[in-house]
């Protein structure tokens, strides 16, 4: 199980409908679909595929669809530090105490938007963020391929 | 092998180890060297991109708006991997804003712009009569005040590689002069007319790093350079010795090996088995700056190419555009197709001439298509192995290149991708055509980035352990609590004990927080929000707020 | 002034040295001329016309099949490499065979050997081979036919080969449709009706050549015996040019010819079977030249790093000499280049050279670290 858990990418979001990446890895062990995780990208899919000897599949779209990284940005005008994000956020990335204003460590944050929902002032965006540090190279010929990070969220 | 060629009668002063591979190449030199060194005039606009070798920038210490003289400090090196910026002439400096740099990409990088005033005024510069009164550590500050680095290409700062080769200890200290790469001849250009400051600049930088030898190393078939170096290592202990033409033979690991025949281990730096490789231009640069007290604010620019009416060797300020120095030589725009910073197997091909000369161009290249026909078409790969027989590093391309292409990254790294130094030797022999270095830059990328994001899943696999263990913690004390939740704690840098330590602190506050109170709170709060923005056009709120 | 960062740049190197897989590949048709003329002199025309309905048909095929597979035409035929295929594929068919032979030979080759594994650089047997292993396997008879025109074996006058005659003679046998040709005598047919002229030479204690010029007969006229070995002569002096201008490396054909050599000294045993005979029989007596220089170097299914070039070279060398003497066939060439095909992979992987900067081993060391 640990293996799988490696080959997640560990944003803890929730979408596969388990509460975090290693309980979703505890499920494909015991034999759950490979393909419910959207941020991990085709990446994942190929590569749990072939831990787990399975045919490869596209992600469910059940689970939700593929997105650019992401990092949560707080509006801090609008924010009324009622730190319901901060209980949401399973990394705590995000700084603030009561009453206080909050906002979101880029660093620290996956992406999961678990701490959309619960604001009620809706002051939260989810913005794309590229986090390599400048342009890669592109292999000729192929300007989007299956496995260009851009299918793999984190 | 040494002995055996001093029984053949062969020159002593010949490297005696061959490199692996390698391939020879036209050499397109002699029409730079026709003339002398040339000083550019000074050009109206400078832009100096705060990171010279396009890594971490430089810390700017002036504003837009100041009046600043030549050699004056631009911009201080904080971080290791930044490398100092002085003006290279007087003016103003206009802003410091993002500007194209000169990259495959044409990235955008922040530049300080400089207007300069034409008057070349300089600060008061403190040249040092006799270095040799200089200890090595201070030798090391004045090269790295002084803004010293790499001027081969790569562009490390050397007053930190000197410093990294001291800590394990440097047998050998190598002065490149090889320039192997066709079109570029600036060093040759260098040392033909400045060799005695070169070889001052080389024992300087012995001294630096308290090196036992030092030897200078040149193509055999630099006649003139060759010259000029002898007379001026008629008294010092340095010694010179020659290659034998081809490239990549002055490529840093293949020089050591030439040289001394041990090969730097993969993913090591020289200085682990004893050896430190500095360019000719870097050591001239070292004089500069001790004897004559001068920042690097110039270096020694190729301009070549078929176009160009009159090719030849610069000394141009850093910053100067290509644009002008195009125009400067003279350039037949109906048969310009391209321009490169660098040699023609290792530079860079730019998108546009409006980019500055950084402290690393030692040529700038006006492609035609007499030197340069339009790439053909890639075809398979027939397997025919001659790629591997010009890798310097014996590499085997045509592997890497098939993992490239299948993704396998694993394979890559187990044939060795990352001890590609990405010379070009085996796209040039590649009777397909194939753009195989590209493909090896691609993978690179590729496993880099996912290196990366296995680092970052990590670090969140962490954090989220550590969020559990937290939530756990405050259930199990959650009954000796008044009511109501917990609040999050109060998140910050430090390490998971600090945290656990501040939230015991807050929780005392929280125990007096009722469940209640923070409805009633919340509800007013969403009342007040939704109020205001009523009462707005959808205003943008977020340029106004500045990130915690 | 800004311009907008691009996502795809220009990789270096900017130049290039101008070599290119067609220009390599017509050298190496090249460099088959003199081994080709020879055969055609003493053959007959049944060479030529082989080798020109093999070439003609890989062409249309290769270009049906890039069609199929949706490839650019000109940029694919343009690398010449079915035409190579084709040559060698039309040095390898006795001249007499007919035409429909020939065709489906060149199709195997081309089409299944070649593109269904992938195209140019894929594919994993070597197609001229495969073609002609098809053949000797499915039409043996046909085959083992070394079938020569009357006027290609009148004594003496050097030129009838030459003559239209004899380029009638050998249409016709290609094309048996169009009307019979005149045979040989089944005598002389006995004598070379073999794949190659081993039989001959199985009689005979020395070399033919030497024989040859012990007689006084002329090294040119069909009696002599020699046409073998000069055949073979041409194709070392092609293979020879070959190395000279660094297309194929001397590893491979030299690891064959020593292995054969060495073969041919230990096992050597006159007394008992004319075929355990001297390495210059082995080796100039049938199609060990072309097979060393031309058949087993064709890169792409050959093994590519150095040392497993040489073990490529041996293992080939061993099965030519062990299929030759011990097999059931007289010629083994296309088989043993076939099983060095098959090894050709497991070579590469195994037999890498040590990479700069890694561990003083042979092997060099896996490593899964990344520059920063």
């Amino acid at each position: 199980m640990d293996q799988v858990n490696r080959l997640l990418p560990q944003t803890q979001c929730g979408r596969c409908g388990f509460e975090g990446c290693r309980p979703y890895a505890r499920a494909i062990v015991e034999g759950e679909s490979i393909n419910r995780c959207p941020p991990g990208g085709t990446d994942t899919i190929i590569h749990l595929a072939n831990l787990m000897n399975e045919r490869r599949q596209a992600l469910d779209p059940g689970a939700g669809n593929y997105q650019l990284p992401t990092v949560a940005v707080i509006r801090e005008a609008e924010c009324i530090g009622c730190t319901l994000c901060i209980q949401a956020c399973p990394l705590d990335a995000i700084l603030g105490a009561a009453k206080l204003m909050h906002t979101v460590f880029e660093q620290e944050c996956s992406g999961c938007d678990l701490c959309v929902e619960p604001c009620p002032v809706d002051c939260i965006d989810m913005v794309p963020i590229s986090r390599d540090s400048h342009l890669p190279w592109q292999a000729p010929g192929e300007i989007r391929s299956v496995y260009n990070p851009l299918n793999s969220m984190s | 092998m040494r002995l055996v060629n001093r029984l053949l009668g062969r020159r002593s002063d010949r490297a005696p180890y061959a490199i692996f591979g390698g391939i020879a190449a036209d050499a397109y030199k002699t029409r730079s060297l026709r003339s002398r060194l040339m000083p550019v005039p000074i050009p109206e606009q400078l832009v100096l991109p705060l990171s010279q070798n396009l890594g971490v920038d430089a810390v700017a210490i002036v504003e837009a708006g100041d009046l600043v003289q030549k050699f004056q400090l631009l911009a201080e090196a904080d971080e290791p991997g930044s490398v100092a910026l002085h003006a290279p002439t007087s003016g103003l400096v206009s802003s410091i804003s993002n500007a194209t740099v000169a990259d495959e990409f044409g990235s955008q990088r922040l530049c300080i712009h400089l207007q300069s005033d034409g008057e070349d005024r300089p600060i008061e510069t403190v040249p040092e009569a006799d270095y040799r009164a200089l200890d090595h550590l201070q030798l090391l500050e004045r090269i790295e005040r002084a803004g010293i680095c790499g001027l081969g290409g790569a562009g490390f700062p050397s007053a930190q590689k000197l410093s990294l080769g001291m800590k394990s200890g440097i047998d050998l200290l190598i002065i490149n002069a090889v320039e192997c790469e066709p079109f570029i001849s600036a060093d040759e250009a260098l040392i033909r007319e400045r060799g005695a400051s070169v070889v001052v600049g080389a024992e300087i930088l012995k001294s630096a790093c308290l090196a036992s030898n030092c030897i200078i190393v040149l193509q055999e078939d630099r006649a003139d350079a060759i010259e000029a170096l002898k007379k001026a290592l008629e008294n010092s202990s340095i010694e010179l010795m020659t290659l034998a033409a081809g490239y990549p033979v002055g490529g840093e690991k293949q020089i050591i090996q030439a040289v001394t025949g041990m090969e730097v281990p993969s993913h090591a730096y020289p200085a682990s088995i004893g050896v430190l490789v500095f360019n000719a231009g870097t050591a001239y640069a070292v004089y500069k700056a001790i004897a004559d007290g001068e920042p690097c604010v110039s270096r020694i620019t190729t301009l070549t190419g078929a176009p160009l009416q009159t090719p030849k060797n610069f000394e141009t300020l850093i910053g100067t555009s290509v644009s002008f120095l195009f125009d400067l030589c003279g350039i037949d725009t109906t048969r310009h197709t391209g321009t490169i910073v660098g040699g023609s197997l290792m530079g860079i091909q730019l998108l546009t001439l409006d980019v500055p000369v950084m402290k690393t161009s030692n040529c700038l290249i006006a492609m035609s298509a007499a030197e340069f026909p339009p790439d053909e078409p890639e075809l398979a790969c027939i397997r025919c192995g001659f790629c591997a027989e010009a890798c310097p590093a014996r590499l085997l391309p045509q592997q890497l290149y098939a993992f490239s292409r299948a993704h396998d990254h694993e394979q890559n790294l187990a044939h060795g991708l990352f001890d590609c130094i990405e010379c070009g030797a085996c796209a040039y022999v590649c009777p397909s055509h194939i753009p195989l270095v590209q493909y090896y830059r691609s993978s690179k990328a590729e496993i880099r980035a996912q290196q990366r994001r296995q680092l970052q899943s990590q670090h969140w696999q962490r954090q989220f352990q550590q969020h559990q263990y937290r939530i756990k913690k405050q259930q199990d004390e959650a009954p000796h609590q008044i009511s109501g939740d917990a609040v999050g704690p109060v998140k910050d840098d430090e390490p998971a004990k600090k945290n656990r330590s501040r939230e015991d602190g807050d929780k005392t506050e929280a125990a007096v927080f009722s469940r209640e109170r923070a409805k009633r709170e919340i509800a007013e709060a969403v009342a007040r929000v939704r109020a205001r923005k009523a009462g707005h056009i959808a205003s943008p709120r977020t340029d106004a707020e500045s990130d915690g | 002034m800004q311009t907008q960062p691009s996502a795809i740049g220009i990789s270096s190197p900017m130049q290039h040295s101008q070599r290119s897989t067609g220009r390599l590949m017509l050298l190496v048709i090249a460099a088959c001329i003199p081994g080709v003329a020879t055969a055609t002199w003493y053959f007959g025309f049944g060479v030529l016309i082989n080798i020109m309905l093999a070439a003609s048909m890989a062409i249309i095929l290769e270009a049906c099949a890039l069609k199929l597979r949706g490839r650019d035409m000109r940029q694919h035929l343009s690398d010449n490499s079915a035409l190579v295929t084709a040559v060698l594929f039309g040095i390898a068919m006795p001249p007499g065979a007919s035409w429909w032979l020939v065709a489906m030979g060149i199709f195997f080759a081309i089409v299944i050997a070649k593109h269904i594994y992938g195209g140019l650089g894929q594919n994993l047997f070597n197609p001229a081979m495969c073609g002609y292993v098809l053949l000797l396997l499915s039409f043996p008879v046909e085959m083992t036919s070394w079938h020569i025109p009357n006027d290609a074996l009148v004594d003496g006058s050097s030129f009838s080969a030459f003559s239209l005659a004899g380029l009638r003679q050998s249409l016709l046998l290609s094309m048996p449709v169009f009307g019979s040709a005149q045979m040989s005598s089944p005598d002389s047919i006995d004598g070379l009706a073999m794949a190659t002229p081993l039989i001959e030479f199985k009689m005979a204690g020395t070399g033919a050549l030497l024989a040859a010029w012990d007689a006084g007969v002329s090294l040119f006229s069909r009696d002599s015996g020699a046409a073998w070995e000069l055949v073979n002569m041409g194709y070392l002096c092609g293979g020879l040019f070959l190395i000279y201008k660094r297309i194929i490396s001397w590893h491979i054909p030299c690891a064959i010819i020593a292995t054969v050599t060495m073969m041919s000294m230990l096992f050597y045993a006159p007394d008992s079977s004319a075929v355990y005979g001297t390495p210059y029989l082995h080796l100039f007596g049938n199609a060990t030249m072309i097979g060393a220089f031309f058949i087993a170097t064709d890169p792409v299914s050959a093994a590519t790093t150095v040392r497993g070039k040489i073990y490529y070279g041996i293992i080939i060398g061993l099965a030519i000499y062990g299929i030759r003497v011990w097999g059931s066939y007289l010629d083994s060439i296309a088989f043993a280049v076939l099983l060095g095909n098959f090894c050709a992979p497991a070579l590469d992987y195994l037999c890498r050279p040590r990479i700069y900067g890694h561990g003083k081993k042979s092997r060099s060391v896996p490593t899964t670290e990344v520059e920063p």
